[in-house]
């Protein structure tokens, strides 16, 4: 028998359809066009803020949680390879899919980027080619090549992207433990190899599909590193934030403190925080729409990235509809394909990915048409493909939110018994004991479902708003085809919200 | 404007209407099920689709071991009608190994109360393929998967990792000495130069 989880409610449905209507009504009637600048400075904090400070600015906190982070996936790793192909009773499954993969999104909008500053695949690469477990390597096995100007973009990390994706609903990699164990020891294969190879930290910046993908969303997180007083940074002529110093590395992302504007590219790795003389470099809480609607500038491999991820995203949701499931079987029936349909879903997630980019690229061109503006059409495109970005967040989150509380009980278990030894498969018990244990109460849940749906409309509409002033001014009424857009999306991702899913495992 | 608008709101619709659905429903992923109602032990299922029919094939026990006896079972319905297929399945194994291709017959079953049952053992523990054939509609149907007899833990993929590892890092560390020997003779040179 299948467990599922109850979907929305739909009162709760049409709350947030009127909700997000009104708000995208208010938003595009009511003149306010820019975003707050305030920030609350967590080292200026009362009581904890110094001592906040000193701690993030020594290497030891980093270096444990990383060190803890390694141990946690060697463990998958023996879990995977060697423990029960169950994989409900496999550590690995469970930790990977259920735990971090769902909690991995929730954490970047709290903690943006701090998931990359201790990350296992990159710490173990650094730690076999720099040979250094913190601080500047001056020996060490890699080339340090610059990176060949045609892998220079998201392309690579798009195209991973796509492959996990396929991996995860198409191959069901999610309930196989050797499989999880085997993806995660070839990502640290890659990682070796960008190392040491390439200079810097290559594979963070052009090719983790993870690490792009937390850096895109991490554009709408609450919180940045930033200077604290940015007339410092501008007087400073050693820049050792982006050069480092004897001890300290450089920033591995070429980025200098002083202009730094956007999230994306910082790795949290905190070498500037311990480099800069002037100990001027901090954590601040921030308005979480900002850089998206204003800071964060356009680019043409980011804008596809990030509409990769809107399409990967709302696919979760349309492998659910009967009408796929008729189309993969209608398919596979005409060409013939295997039993598991692998290749009738690889065009079905091609497709998706195509018709997606065709509606946007119409939205764009329709708006364009309707300004009369002859600006070129890739900047439009980039411009406002930040849209993309909160709705395909928050559809994210709601979806993991729910994965999240409603099956991570019984780690306890899995704690004591990681590889699942001498385990039976879960019982009917065991799986509505699961499905009643959850983190939050089933009306929380459902609340912050409704909220993230409506805040990731509201900033999608204060994004077309904005954006349109770089590149088509005055345009009022022509940006209809990009609003619908928005609301298609978005009610898309509501009516996927109302179903009932499938327990991950 | 208007026609687009129309178009959109269409579409709204009628993604509305369409009735709930489940998510991430993959075919021919194995799962593991206790069978709480009857001594039973528990089994390995997997689903799958090929050509008109839906097949459900379950293995006893979940965890096969050598020398230990086992069995299949398979269950073939039509996806139009929901009719069990009720003619004959044969089941053939062979070895999931890269350089083998032997072929061996378990059996040929017919239907037993909408079911073709199949028994084996194996002597020897090792990652099979069990191949169901029937004909239908004048049809060949071919469904194979997999079986593991033993135990399943595997070093390959972090000794395959390991060895990549070395090696690329080896071959880095001679080209790294080559280069530093390179650099040391062309300095050396221009010490004498100078
Ligand atoms: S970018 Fe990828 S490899 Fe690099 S730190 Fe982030 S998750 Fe790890
Ligand atoms: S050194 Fe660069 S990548 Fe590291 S935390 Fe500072 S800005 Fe981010």
């Amino acid at each position: 028998m299948t467990m599922t989880h109850p979907g929305l409610p739909i009162t709760w449905a049409l709350g947030i359809v009127i909700t997000m209507l009104l708000t995208g009504l208010g938003v595009m009637l009511i003149h306010r066009e820019t975003p707050h600048n305030r920030v609350i400075r967590l080292a200026h904090l009362p009581l904890i803020g110094i001592p906040l400070q000193r701690l993030l600015q020594r290497p030891w906190l980093q270096l444990g949680l990383k060190i803890f982070l390694v141990a946690v996936f060697l463990l998958i790793i023996a879990a995977g390879l060697y423990g029960t192909p169950m994989a409900e009773r496999n550590f690995a499954t469970v930790m990977t899919w259920n735990i971090w993969w769902a909690a991995l999104i929730i954490s970047i909008f709290f903690l943006g980027t701090t998931w990359c500053g201790v990350c296992p695949w990159d710490t173990l690469a650094s730690w076999l080619v720099r040979h250094r477990l913190w601080g500047r390597s001056t020996s060490g096995l890699s080339l340090n090549l610059k990176t060949p100007k045609v892998l220079r973009n998201l392309w690579p990390a798009l195209l991973l992207l796509i492959i996990l994706t396929w991996l995860e609903l198409g191959v069901g990699i999610t309930t196989n433990p050797k499989a999880t164990a085997s993806l995660a020891l070839l990502i640290v294969v890659l990682a070796v190899i960008s190392a040491a190879l390439y200079e810097d930290k290559a594979f963070c910046r052009f090719f983790c599909p993870v690490g792009r993908t937390v850096g895109a969303y991490s554009q709408l997180s609450l919180i940045e590193l930033r200077p604290i007083e940015p007339d410092i940074c501008a007087r400073c002529n050693t820049l050792e934030c982006y050069r480092g110093n004897k001890k300290i590395a450089p920033c591995p992302m070429h980025l200098v403190m002083g202009r730094l504007t956007q999230n994306t590219y910082c790795t949290a790795c905190g070498n500037c925080l311990q480099s800069c003389p002037e100990q001027n470099i901090h954590w601040q809480i921030r308005s979480p729409s900002r850089e998206v609607i204003r800071d964060a500038r356009p680019r043409w491999d980011e804008a596809w990235f990030m509409l990769g991820l809107l399409a990967l995203t709302s696919f979760h949701g349309i492998t659910m509809l009967p009408a796929w499931e008729s189309l993969m079987t209608g398919l596979a029936q005409q060409i013939g394909d295997s039993g598991n349909r692998l290749i009738s879903f690889s065009l079905g997630l091609g497709l998706n990915l195509a018709v997606l980019a065709a509606l946007f690229a119409l939205a764009v061109k329709l708006t364009q048409w309707l300004s009369g503006n002859r600006q070129d059409f890739r900047q439009i495109f980039s411009a406002f493909s930040f849209v993309a970005l909160p709705l395909a967040f928050a559809y994210h989150l709601a979806h993991n939110l729910n994965h999240l509380v409603r099956e991570s009980s019984g780690l306890t278990t899995l704690m004591i018994n990681p590889l699942g030894n001498d385990t039976q498969p879960l019982s009917m018990m065991e799986k509505h004991m699961g499905h009643l244990q959850m983190l939050i109460s089933q009306d929380s849940l459902i609340f912050l479902q409704a909220l993230l749906m409506v805040f990731g409309f509201w900033i999608a509409m204060r994004i077309i708003r904005h954006r349109r002033n770089g590149v088509l001014p005055g345009a009022t009424w022509s940006l209809l085809p990009m609003v619908f857009f928005a609301v298609l999306i978005n009610l898309f991702h509501v009516w996927i919200l109302m179903q009932p899913m499938v327990m991950r495992l | 404007m208007q026609k687009i608008r129309l178009l959109l709101l269409l579409a709204l619709v009628q993604v509305c209407i369409v009735p709930p659905a489940f998510a991430h429903h993959v075919l021919g992923r194995p799962s593991y099920s206790l069978s709480e109602d009857s001594n039973t032990p528990p089994s390995m299922q997997v689903e799958t689709q090929i050509g008109k029919f839906f097949v459900t094939y379950m293995v006893f026990p979940a965890f096969p071991r050598a020398n230990e006896p086992g069995r299949v079972n398979l269950y073939a319905t039509r996806i139009d009608s929901g009719e069990p297929y009720a003619g004959q399945v044969t089941f053939s194994v062979k070895d999931d190994s890269w350089f083998s291709s032997d072929e061996e017959i378990l059996g040929t079953q017919p239907i037993d109360a909408g079911v073709f049952r199949q028994g084996f053992q194996f002597n020897k523990d090792g990652d099979y393929i069990i191949t169901a054939r029937f004909e239908a509609d004048g049809e060949p149907y071919v469904i194979d998967f997999p079986l593991t007899i033993g135990d399943t833990a595997s070093a390959t993929p972090i000794t395959v990792s390991v060895i990549v590892i070395v090696l690329f890092l080896a071959g880095i560390n001679v080209i790294k000495r080559k280069q530093l020997l390179r650099a040391k003779i062309r300095a050396d040179r221009t010490d004498k130069h100078a």
